[in-house]
Parts: C-alpha cells; structure tokens; sequence
C-alpha cells in the first residue's frame, strides 16, 4: 500500500506491525505451544532425544515397518491420485458442461467428508454385498489406494480446473498457428504441462501430505499395516507418563518427528509451488468460450459414480439390519434411524450429537473466520512491503494441515496436562484443535482473494476519508462476501467432520460430537444387528448435513477461485 | 495463394455472407471496417480458428477449408501480444523455430539484447514485437495481423508498423492486416477491402 | 485494518473461557458466583468408563431419580485408557469413580494410588468373583472369562483340522494365517489372553518351550494381530456376527473373545451360532471388571451409592443381556433364552495368575512378547 511508496508515518506502520503480529502470535499460541509442550513431556518422559528413538520403531511388534508402509502408500495414493484427478479436471476446466457446479461440487465432496464415514461407505463397496475383495489381502493395499485417490482427487480439481477453465483461448490458438505447436505432443510439451505442472505438483503435495497422515482409512482398510499415525493413535495414550509404558513415549516422539519433518518439507515445497502457480496462471482472462465436451461423459460420469457410490452405501446400509442365521440375509427397515435418534446404544443420541457439532462448529467460525482473516490480511500487507517474512507467515499458517489431527490432540492434551488438569473439564477444549484445522482452509481460501482484489478500490475509500473500521466493513469485507461465506461454510465442515483430535479430547461423554459417535457405535459389539445399521444413520447424518453445507458453500464461490478449497 | 470464395459465417446476425478475396504471394492487403462487422472472424476463420458456414478457402490452389489451423502454415498476431510467460524471450521465439537464431530476429524487431527476459517484464510494444519476430521465424506461408499495434499509443503505433511494413517488404512476406484505422491501412498496402 | 477483527477474536475466544471459569466448582462442590458467594448447587458424580453397555441413558437417570445426584460421563476407550486418564490426571482428579478397570490392570492402579478405599455397603457379590482381588479399594461388577472361540465349520477331520487339543496345535499348518487375537499392548482382551498363555505354557509338559516360543511360532504361522477386539472378532472371524456385516473379512477361524461369547452370539440370532469356544485348561482369563473410588475425590459418598446402585438385582441382574458380561451376583447366571446359557461353556480351569503378580511382571512381559514377535 502507500506504505511501501514510503513518505508513510511511522506511527502508522507501527499500528500496522502490531495488527500483523496480534493474530500471528495468537495463532501460534494455539499451534506451536501446545506442541512445543508436548514435545518437551515426551523428551522428558522418554529420556530421550527424538533422533535417538528412530530405531525403537522397529523394535516393536506394532510398529515394524510403519515408516516404509507410510511412504509406499502415499507415494503411490498421490500416483493414482492424479491418473484419476487430472483427466476429470481437464474435462471440468475445458468443456462446457451443464450443472457444472454441482457437479463440481459433488465431485469435491468427498474432501470434506468425514473419513470415517467414507471408510464405512468402501467397506460395503468392498465388502460381501459389493464387489467381494475382502476375502483376498492382496486387494487392500490397492484399496487403501483407491480410497485416498477418492479423498484426493478434489485436490486435483480445485488446483487443475481453475488453470485451464480461465485460461485465455487465445493462449491455445496461437500456439497451433506455431511450427511447435502442430501437433498433440507438440502442445502438450510446450503448453499445457508447463501451465498444469506448478499446479498439479502442488495438489500432489498435498494429496501426499493427506495420505501421509491418514488414520480411519488405514485402519479399516488395511488392517494389518500400521502407518506412523495409526502407530500414534494406538499408544498415544498412555504418553506423556512418567514411569509406565516408556516405549509408547519413544514411538510417538519418534512418529510425530518423522511426520512433523516430512511435512515441513512438504509445505515448504508447496508454498514454493504456489508463487510458481501464480505466475503460469498469471495470464488468465474474463473471456472463455468453453467448447462443447463429446466424449467427456465417458470420464465425468463414471469418476461421479466413484465420488457418489461410498455416500450412498452407507445410506443403504442403514436402512437393512442383518437377519442372523444360517443364510446372510437382510431386511430393509427403518429401526436403525429410530435407535439412533432415540440414542439407544449410545450416551446420547444423533440429533444432540448433531448439536454438539453444530455448537463446536459455530464456536469454530466464531473464532477462525475472524482469526483467518486477520492472518490473510497481515500476510497480505507483508506481501506489498516485499517483506521478507510474508513467506514464512504465509508456511505457518498452514501448519496445522501438516499436523495429522492424532498429533494436534495429542498435543493439545499433552500440552494443557502441562498447564492445569483443569482444562480437562472444559467444554470448548475439543474446539481447539477444530480451530487450529479450519484457519489454514480460510486463510488459503481469503488470501489468495485478497491478492486479487484490485487496490485501488481501497486507495479511494482512504481518499473518501473513511476511517479503517469503515474500510473494513463497508468496502473490504462486502468485497470478499463470497470467499468470506464459503470459508465460513468450510471451516464449519471441516469442524464437523473432524475425528482424530476429537476421539483423542473429548471426554465427557455428553458433549460428543457426531463423528465421535459414529466412532462409538462402530466399534461396539455389534452381536445385537440393530448396532450397526444405527451407526450407519449416525454415519449417514454427519454425511448428509456435510453436503448440505457444501452444496450452499459452492453457490457463493466465485467463478474461477484459483483459491484451495 | 490465398482464394476465399463465397465465405458466410454468422453469429446471432450475419457478419459476412458471399464474400470472396483474392490474394497473389507476396501481396499484401487491408481489410478495414467498423469494429464489429466481423473482420476478425474472417482472419481467424482463414487462420482455421473458426469454421465457416459457407464458402470455400483455398491456399495455393489446395481446398483448406476443413483442415485443421496448425496444418495450413499460416501465422497470425493477435490484438493483444501472447507470450508464454512459462518461457523467457528466446524460449518463445524458438517456438517458432527450434533452432531459431535468436539474437539476430530480435535485432530485426529492434529487440537487441532482450533473449534473456522475462516476457511478464516486456511492455506492450515490447512483446508485439517479440511475437512479430516469432511469428516471421515460422515462415507462414501468410502473415495474419489483427490490429496487433492498437495497445500502444498512436506515436509508436504508426513507428512499429512502418518497422513491421518494412520487415514483411524486406522478406517478401504475404500478409493480410485488419485494421479499423483507414489510415494504417492505406500505409500498409495498395489493396483495401472495406466490410 | 482490523484491528477490531482482532479485539472480537480476543473477546469471543476471553469469554468462551470465561463463560467456563464462572461455573467453577470449588473443592467443597460448590458453586461460586460472581461476589465469591458460595452458593449450594447440585450434587454431581463424575464417572470415568470405557463404553459399558449397560449403563444406558435410562439407567443412569433412574440413579439420578433415586438419589437425586447428577451423573456425568467421561468416555474413554478401554480398561488400559481409564488407567493412562487416572494417571494423567492425578495431580487433579476430573472424575469420582472410575467403571471398568479389570485384574489385569487394577494392582497397577492400585500401586500407583490412583484409586482409594470404597465406603459401600457390599454382600451379594458371589465369591468367585472375589477370587482376584478381595479387598477394598475396588468392588467388581461384572465378569467373565476370555478364551479361544472358533468357527465350528473350519473343522475338518480329512483335511488335518482337528478341534486342538494343545495351543501348539495353532501353530500347525492346517491354521496358518488362520488364527486372530488383539494384540495385548493395545487392547485389554489380548492383554488377558497374553497372561493366559504364560500360565499355560508354564504348566505345559514341555520343559524346553515357553510361552514366547508359542508366540514366535504364530508369528511364522501368520497369526492376525490386531489392534482391538472389534477388529479381531467382527473383521477376521469367520464364526461371529461380523459374516453379517459390510467390513467382514473372516479369514481367521480361531479369534480371542469371552468364553461366553458363543451364547451371545446364539441370544441375538434366535439360538443359531457355529461359533464355540476352547476350553483349554489354563488357556483361559477369568476377568473380573472393577468399580473403583478415584484417590483424592471429593465425592466419595456419591461414589460408593452409585457402586451399591451397579450392585442392584435391577441392574447387575442384566449384565449378560445388556453388557455381553456375566452378573457377579450370588446365585446370578446367563438367561436360557434362545440358547444363551448353552452355548457358553465355562471353562474347568482359568489360567492361575495373581493381580499382583500381573502388576509386578507386566511391563517384562510386554517386552518379551515384543521381542518375541518382532
């Protein structure tokens, strides 16, 4: 801003570091100390320091080869990833389809649904009723991998398709008219790769970064292999104390250093990404007359079916309780939704554990919209001083995405023992962790819309002598309404589907989020039929709920978001 | 070398309909009009960008009407210069020519010592030229120019397409410019179609 | 630019907070409001538990009825999860009575002075149920004993696969990869089961094998080890209700479970189940499940009528239908309804291990199963 021309009053800029840093250090307080505390309980316990615990994975029976399985089946998760996402971006982002945003929409959907859910929708994709893989090992790997292509391929598409559907025609048509350019292979080279490279390398960071750190999908779908997060949750537990179960201290120090480094790598690469991104889709243009697709039905409507079948299994099998007996048989009814919502086999039923997420949800915004925003703003103005720190600033924020959601509750539970038992006893702790998981999606979603925004809208309102309150919310935040309302909307999904930190903080049995009973009902012996049809209905109400708010969220994203979700 | 026999294209009304052209190699021409009456269209039809709903275009005597635009050798230059900002300079000039001498087609452009640039660095004027140069490196067997000056201010508009008239003299070069300046056009070439 | 965003942020986040402090209880159990006026407030029992099925919503509002005290719930995974929460939290109790520790964690908890003595009034506990611990920091509740189940149609004379008759029998060809148990480290089933093992191959007639060996063999035999019983039973068996369910894989025939876990089955599926347990001697854990006073509550009182409450002919009474577990009353046992008390053999021997002796050699234990699967 005019700052940067200099001739601007120290005391201004003043007021300016101050507004930068406030949210910078609020936000750090929530992420970083609590692992900082957790880091320096687990060294203190163990006796250890984290390069020294490394070897104690392969000295555990439950551990042995985590590191490699981890790798191997995120490497190749992020390789199937993109063979599915890229052809579905390509037809989203260069032909005119009908219904595109619902289709988008619904083809994005499965990022934000809850993994436990999706998990149990594969099962019975998978299982005896579907396809009948179960009975075979060697499928698993190959199913695990199908699965988080099925989280991913969202990824693809919301980095991909922007690329190509707001690329200027004018950008293709001139290369046919060049002797590099006559041929297929000959655009590709010199064309469409250099434009989708930055972008569809930085949904594969990410893509690489989810799978790393996945734990419901691990767990139901290849259950005899452990990752370094399922090998947390497992003994996650019992850290933290002193003189009992010291190797459960090793393997989550040793896990959490492992993934804590791998990550960091990762986003540093992401971020460097992005900057490259910007600059190849630098040149997109307000015109595009999309071509009619012929054959891109044969890629849009099987890849719809693969985002769909999941959800709708899962509806399915809550409508059929099991007739025990010699033959497998079921019967479709209505008892497992009645069960569920009368809360039969659980502490409370749907419709308060509804309301128990909806509460989180809100306390959620309540704090990470206001929070995201400030944080894109700060970075924002870091950027147009060319400050050194907006780039790290920028990496900060997303480092809650790098942190699985087992390490941040563990974190926050080993961190707060550090602080007072007392936070035990507080409801809004599970929030936490929401919070820390949903600013980074705000923050990707309002900055790169404020980079977009043209500043001169705001250089006039200061010419309008307004004062900065007025700036903010009679031009700034009605600009940004609709990146302001689809980052709300998805920082409240992402809340309501949060399950890994909350399975680790939630304790009082009457504030159970949906997810958590989802979790509850799943691995309750289910001897009586009705249990796991009534999961199912928990299952299938989380999943509708979340759909819901995503379908409202993609009426209000603006056409050609380049912006992460 | 260029025939357009009965070409009609329309698009929510008609834009040009029975129109014939006639161009001999190494002949240049103008085609002017009022913005809007279609000129363009009828260069990115010829260019084989667009397809036309009647007629016929012939390139040295070959019917070329329905095959496709990077198969006719023909090269265009858009109203707004586009460069690859992927690549720098002599990234996009070799997209004309793999093994493009650089440095001299810039210094015909009057681009001395700008291989090495990044072309979001290049001013308007700047990167015409460098796509004027590119285009000419791929020796089209005709020269499209879609108003390719009309970014730039009316000084240095009149400067560059004297330079562009004098290169395209220089190498022979067939071309076809549209143009709703009348004056540009009278500059540029003997032969003047109005639509 | 927003610096006001960032006051809301600091307000919402200081009174979400806040609004939690105001409603502090202080040690006395009473509430304070906002002169520092002690005010009297409701009586509260805080439970920590694993998921005990039986204490459904109504049970706990009928105890709420009857004496008037509020129960909150702190939910947690398993027995070894209420152990890592007492001990995580000891310096500050968040919970008066902890439901669900059992005789393979209780001498632990016991050590480390994490429970206290309880106040109620106890006498229609059978004595079998006092045989693993008969003192007074805990009161068991419920019961039963964990064994091998198996799949009564993978037993096939002309193919090799007898019913075993030794546990070496498992580590046999014929039920290679056949074979899933929980693994002891993560879950409280395997844990028993692991115990188990060590008695039986002490008391073997082999002198040159012991338990460990067992272990090492059905690592190369392929044995499933997974990281709960849900996963163990409802996955891998083959013989259980899991063939009914979409996550079923069922390629093991041999699973961990109760001894009574047939006559679960058999209740829920109108007497029909092909799963049955082995009863070998020594191969089995008789657990016994503990309702036991948090050290340091202040709510002792309301602890020891909630354990008289569990102890009820209404509610422990009930145990085999709505908890899977035995009742621990006198002269209490299974129902005969739909097969339930015959399809649940009790086993003529359980394995003969002390509390104490499980505290003092668990964690060598733990180390030697590892080294021996690894």
């Amino acid at each position: 801003m005019a700052c940067s021309l200099g001739g601007c009053n120290g005391l201004k800029r003043k007021f300016e570091n101050i507004e930068v840093a406030l949210p910078f250090f609020l936000f750090s307080a929530l992420v970083i100390i609590p692992l900082l505390l957790a880091l320096d309980r687990l060294i203190y316990v163990s006796g250890k320091m984290p390069w020294q615990v490394f070897s104690s994975l392969d000295e555990h029976y439950l551990s042995q080869d985590a590191i490699g399985f981890t790798f191997l089946q995120a490497l190749l998760s992020t390789a199937l990833t993109l063979a599915i996402g890229i052809p579905i971006a390509w037809q989203l982002g260069r032909y005119h389809w009908p219904r595109i945003r619902l289709m988008r929409a619904l083809l994005t959907l499965p990022f934000v649904t809850p993994a436990i859910v999706a998990a149990m929708g594969f099962m019975a994709i998978l299982g005896s009723d579907g396809f009948d893989l179960r009975g075979e090992r060697s499928t698993y790997l190959v199913s695990l991998l199908f699965a988080h292509a099925w989280f991913n391929i969202a990824l693809v598409i919301r980095f991909v398709d922007p690329v190509i559907s707001n690329l200027d025609p004018r950008m293709e048509e001139q290369l046919r008219l060049l002797p590099a350019g006559n041929s297929r292979w000959g655009r590709l080279r010199c064309f469409w790769i250099p434009l989708m490279f930055p972008s569809i390398l930085c949904a594969a960071v990410l893509t690489f970064v989810f799978s790393f750190t996945s734990f419901a999908m691990v767990r139901w779908m290849t259950p005899s292999n452990a990752t370094l997060e399922t090998v947390m949750a497992d003994v996650g537990g019992a850290a933290g104390i002193e003189n009992y179960q010291i190797y459960s201290n090793e393997l989550v120090l040793a896990s959490s250093t492992i993934q804590f480094l791998v990550l960091i790598l990762a986003l540093w690469l992401l971020s460097a990404l992005q900057a490259k991104r910007s600059r190849t889709i630098a040149e997109v243009s307000e015109s595009h007359s999309r071509k009619k697709g012929r054959t891109g039905w044969l890629v849009l409507i099987p890849a719809l079916l693969f985002c769909l079948s999941p959800l709708m299994a899962v509806i399915r099998s809550s409508l059929r309780v099991a007739e025990r007996g010699p033959v497998i048989s079921h019967r479709w009814t209505l008892e497992g939704w009645q069960s569920a919502i009368s809360g039969d086999y659980a502490y409370i039923s749907i419709i308060d554990a509804l309301q128990n997420s909806l509460g989180y949800a809100i306390l959620t915004l309540v704090i990470s919209l206001p929070l995201g925003w400030s944080l894109s703003s700060g970075i924002h103005l870091l950027e147009k001083r060319g400050s050194y720190w907006a780039k790290p600033l920028d990496i900060l924020t997303m480092l809650p995405l790098a942190i699985s959601g087992v390490m941040l509750g563990l974190g926050i539970l080993l961190g707060i023992i550090r602080i007072s038992t007392v936070f035990f006893t507080m409801w809004w702790m599970p929030a936490i962790p929401h919070i820390m998981l949903s600013t980074p999606f705000v923050v990707r979603l309002l900055l790169p819309a404020m980079r977009r925004q043209d500043p001169e809208l705001i250089e006039n309102a200061q010419v309008l002598a307004m004062n900065r309150w007025q700036i903010l919310t009679k031009i700034r935040m009605p600009l940004l309404r609709g990146p302001l309302i689809v980052a709300g909307i998805i920082a409240i999904a992402m809340s309501m589907g949060e399950f890994g930190a909350s399975w680790i903080l939630v304790r009082t049995g009457a504030w159970d989020t949906l997810p958590v009973l989802v979790d509850q009902l799943m691995t309750r012996p289910g001897f009586d039929p009705l249990v796991k049809p009534t999961a199912m209905a928990a299952a299938s109400l989380l999943m509708l709920t979340t759909l819901i708010l995503f379908l409202v969220a993609e009426r209000f994203r603006p056409d050609g978001d380049g912006g992460m979700f | 070398m260029l025939r357009v026999e009965g070409a009609g294209k329309s698009f929510e009304r008609i834009l040009f309909e029975g129109l014939d052209l006639n161009l001999a190699t190494g002949e240049r021409m103008s085609i002017t009009g009022p913005s809007g009456c279609g000129k363009t269209t009828l260069l990115r039809c010829i260019a084989g960008l667009e397809d036309l709903q009647d007629g016929k275009i012939y390139l040295d005597d070959i019917e070329v009407t329905n095959i496709p635009p990077e198969k006719r050798g023909i090269g265009l230059l858009f109203q707004k210069p586009v460069l690859y900002h992927h690549l720098d300079v002599a990234g996009n000039l070799r997209l004309g020519k793999r093994d493009a001498d650089v440095h001299s087609a810039l210094k015909e452009v009057g681009l001395d010592g700008f291989a090495d640039r990044r072309c979001e660095k290049l001013s308007g004027g700047e990167a015409q030229r460098v796509a004027l140069a590119r285009a000419l490196l791929a020796e089209p067997k005709i020269l499209l120019l879609d108003e390719p000056f009309s970014a730039v201010d009316e000084e240095l508009r009149s400067r560059l397409l004297n330079d562009t008239i004098a290169l395209l003299g220089s190498r022979g070069t067939t071309a076809v410019l549209v143009t709703h300046n009348i004056k540009e056009a009278e500059s540029f070439s003997k032969n003047i179609m109005t639509m | 630019m927003n610096s006001k965003v960032v006051l809301v942020t600091l307000i919402a986040f200081l009174a979400s907070i806040s609004g939690c402090l105001t409603g502090a209880i202080d040690d006395k159990g009473m509430m304070i409001d906002e002169r520092g006026v002690e005010v009297p407030t409701e009586r509260v029992l805080t439970i920590v538990t694993y998921d005990i099925y039986g204490l459904t919503s109504e049970r706990i509002m009928e105890f709420t009825n009857q004496t008037g005290i509020k129960v909150e719930m702190i939910k947690l995974g398993d027995a070894g999860a209420i152990l890592n929460h007492l001990l995580q939290t000891k310096e500050a109790p968040q919970a008066d009575l902890a439901l669900g520790l059992d005789n393979t964690y209780l001498q632990q908890a016991i050590d480390r002075n994490v429970i206290q003595s309880h106040g109620a009034n106890i006498s229609n506990v059978m004595e079998s149920a006092w045989l693993p611990y008969n003192g007074t920091m805990a009161v068991p509740f419920d019961q039963g004993s964990i064994c091998l189940n198996y799949d009564t149609n993978s037993i096939n004379s002309s193919q090799g696969r007898d019913v075993p008759t030794s546990l070496w029998n498992l580590s046999e060809e014929a039920w290679k990869g056949k074979v899933a148990i929980p693994s002891p480290v993560t879950s409280s089933p395997g844990r028993a089961f692991m115990i188990a093992t060590t008695d039986y191959f002490a008391n073997d007639d082999d002198e040159t094998t012991n338990w460990t060996d067992w272990w090492s063999a059905m690592v190369d035999n392929d044995v499933i080890i997974t990281s709960g019983w849900t996963e163990a039973y409802e996955t891998h068996y083959s013989g259980g209700y899991g063939v009914w369910n979409d996550d079923h894989i069922g390629d093991a025939n041999f699973v961990v479970s109760y001894c009574h876990s047939p006559g679960v089955e058999a209740y829920w599926a109108d007497n029909y189940t092909i799963s049955t347990s082995l009863t070998l001697d020594r191969a089995s854990f008789h657990q016994v499940e503990y309702a036991t006073v948090v050290n340091g509550t202040a709510n002792a009182e309301y602890a020891d009528l909630f354990i008289e409450y569990l102890l009820t002919e209404d509610v422990n009474l009930n145990m085999p239908i709505e908890n899977s577990m035995y009742s621990v009353l006198i002269d209490s046992g299974l129902p005969a309804d739909n097969g339930y008390l015959y399809h649940s053999e009790l086993p003529s021997l359980n394995a003969q291990v002390s509390p104490e002796e499980i505290a003092e050699n668990m964690d060598s234990w733990l180390a030697a199963w590892e080294a021996a699967m690894v």
